[in-house]
């Protein structure tokens, strides 16, 4: 027992000491922080990472905003990178400090989100599209209208994603609109779409990665880095599809917090995964490309050419950075949404 | 006791109705802990028999780190409430009825009632106005928060066992001249023990499966077992998490089974 108190004890005083030297507390989503990137920061510059997990993006907001958190960095989807800043939660970027800055791809520094990257550094990106199974559909794969408009071949083995931005953006682009549109007209064209077409399908479930290479589903909106995935169990029967009507890119960044407390370390950290050679290792473990100029010479070999992570010249017009929804647009989807759960 | 042709188990379609929950309750468990021995990568294709992801499990440094600070958590939550609760089942037990004793049954009970999300909403709200006070980040307010809401899972049987326990022993006690210290600790604790025994490791085990206040309390580096898993959502799970929940689940049944036979009453 006395044993017991004395490693409590200990385990309460060492926690204190967050803010010690050569610390830096990483708050990011779960399985996405390669071990070896930490295991070589540590090396090269003698700094601890400690990450912890969150699994969404309301949660991560909700807790630095309680305010303590003791976080230093945090890693937001695109769309949620205007509300850290607008809610003062994290630090403008003092880009002196930062010489690699420089190596941020050219189409990724310029973003909407964040004009210039005064705020975020990119960590990783990847699109919503279609994986499609072409031993069983032969034609076209690059359009939502493989789920919207659902080819007989595939009538009842087409899964959708329950991912409401994504699937309502991606029925909003195939009628013509832009995503998150509050035209009520456009927003009805996209719900009759998305209605007429339910029928057609199998489910609307995660665990794409396994149902696609097992064959329980010939096709599936779908996550690129997840679609790679099941090519490579399929042997290549499994294909990507980049709709030309439009599809949502998503991306994650890091950016600093307001209250961080370890700051030339998050700055220290920041700059080493925008080397070319660190990228690579982020992109090697979650499979996702990173947005880092030159990265691509150090990726993985099956990573390097793969159509789901290289985006092919020709599809790189189609994709859309989902706007942050707020309004009437967002109360659209919802109701959309709503609809087609029923 | 029951009129006679009402026997609910007599009832026309009883058993496919009983039959039918029992599957649905353990055959996705079945499956989970089949497949943690699956020699794949999947969650869903059967690849072989392996123990490959126990192996990997046990060689996660974040895993062991979660696994290790649940314990820490979990053994401290359960000897604190379990304290606090014996204290609180002997006030409200040992002695007659008094005002505003049901109010008080209430309040200790209050952890039960209120949405598990609502509590953690609050101390999420509390805590980080006294982390920034004070400056301190550690195990210490999940700590707190596990013993809060573990109080009423140790009270109750506790409390349960006290209200079978015959007061005429503690009197007659005192009539041979006992102080109400040696009546406690020679007559009612050796009475009470598989109570507070059996409190312990309900409270334990509550705290052990924490997630949503975890995930709202902790701060950097202070994932439990659970809040890992939770982690993994995101990408594709592996059977690593199926390895995992099996060994929770393994120590779940094992301290439940204990708490069943100490409570089990004795023929």
């Amino acid at each position: 027992m006395r044993h017991l108190l004395a490693a409590t004890a200990m385990v309460l005083a060492s926690a204190t000491l967050a803010a010690a030297e050569g610390q830096l507390q990483l708050y990011n989503w779960g399985n996405y922080t390669s071990p070896e990137l930490l295991a070589k920061f540590e090396k090269e510059t003698g700094i601890k990472v400690t990450v912890t997990d969150y699994d969404s993006n309301d949660v991560a907001l909700a807790k630095v905003e309680a305010g303590g958190s003791g976080f230093d960095l945090v890693v937001p989807s695109a769309s949620y990178v205007p509300i850290w800043v607008e809610k003062g939660l994290v630090q403008e970027l003092d880009l002196t400090k930062l010489p690699n800055h420089k190596n941020i791809a050219p189409e990724w520094l310029d973003v909407a989100w964040d004009p210039g990257r005064k705020y975020s550094v990119p960590w990783q990106w990847g699109s919503t599209g279609i994986a499609v199974n072409t031993k069983v559909y032969g034609g076209d794969i690059n359009t939502s209208a493989v789920f919207l408009d659902v080819p007989p071949e595939l009538v009842g083995k087409i899964n959708v994603v329950p991912e409401m931005i994504d699937i309502v953006s991606l029925a909003t682009m195939y009628v013509g609109g832009t995503a998150c549109s509050d035209d009520p007209e456009v927003m009805k064209k996209a719900r009759d779409v998305l209605l007429a077409a339910k029928p057609n399908w199998i489910s609307m479930d995660y665990g794409a990665t396994e149902r696609l290479s097992n064959g329980d589903w010939a096709a599936s909106v779908n996550w690129n880095g997840s679609t790679m995935r099941a090519r490579m169990a399929t042997n290549g029967d499994v294909q990507y599809g980049y709709p030309k009507e439009g599809y949502p890119i998503f991306m994650d960044s890091v950016m600093l917090l307001q209250d961080a407390t370890n700051v030339e370390e998050a700055y220290k950290f920041i700059d080493f995964i925008m080397v070319p050679e660190n990228a690579a290792m982020i992109s090697a473990f979650a499979r996702y490309a990173n947005g880092i100029a030159g990265s691509d010479a150090f990726m993985p070999e099956d990573m390097k050419t793969a159509p789901e992570v290289v985006v092919p010249e020709e599809h790189k017009a189609a994709g859309v950075f989902l706007p942050t929804c707020t309004g009437k647009g967002l109360e659209y989807m919802t109701a959309i949404w709503t609809e087609l759960q029923k | 006791m029951a009129k006679p042709g009402f026997e609910i188990n007599r009832l026309p379609g009883f058993a496919t109705i009983a039959l039918g929950a029992f599957v649905l309750l353990y055959l996705p468990i079945a499956t989970l802990v089949v497949y943690s021995f699956n020699g794949s990568n999947s969650v869903a294709t059967w690849g072989g028999f392996s123990l490959h992801w126990y192996d990997k499990a046990w060689a996660n440094a974040d895993v062991k780190a979660a696994t290790m600070r649940s314990l820490i958590i979990g053994v401290s939550a359960a000897v604190l409430s379990t304290t606090l609760a014996t204290l609180a089942a002997l006030g409200t037990t040992r002695r007659r009825a008094f005002k505003g004793q049901t109010f008080i049954y209430v309040m200790i009970n209050q952890p039960l009632m209120v949405p598990e999300i609502v509590t953690a909403v609050a101390l999420l709200i509390f805590f980080g106005i006294l982390k920034v006070a004070t400056g301190y980040q550690g195990l210490g307010y999940l700590i707190a928060a596990h013993t809060a809401f573990c109080i009423p899972f140790a009270y109750l049987p506790i409390r349960a066992r006290l209200e079978s326990m015959d007061l005429s022993l503690e009197t007659a006690a005192a009539d041979l001249y006992a102080s109400p210290w040696q009546t406690f600790r020679r007559v009612t604790l050796p009475l009470l023990a598989p109570g507070i025994m059996a409190g312990a490791m309900l409270a334990f085990v509550i705290s052990l499966d924490d997630v949503v206040i975890t995930e709202f309390v902790k701060s950097g580096g202070q994932d439990t077992l659970p809040t890992y898993m939770l982690g993994q959502l995101r990408r594709a799970f592996t059977p690593e998490v199926n390895a995992i929940s099996t060994m929770l689940l393994g120590v779940t049944v094992v301290l439940l089974t204990a708490f069943f036979l100490l409570t089990r009453k004795k023929d």
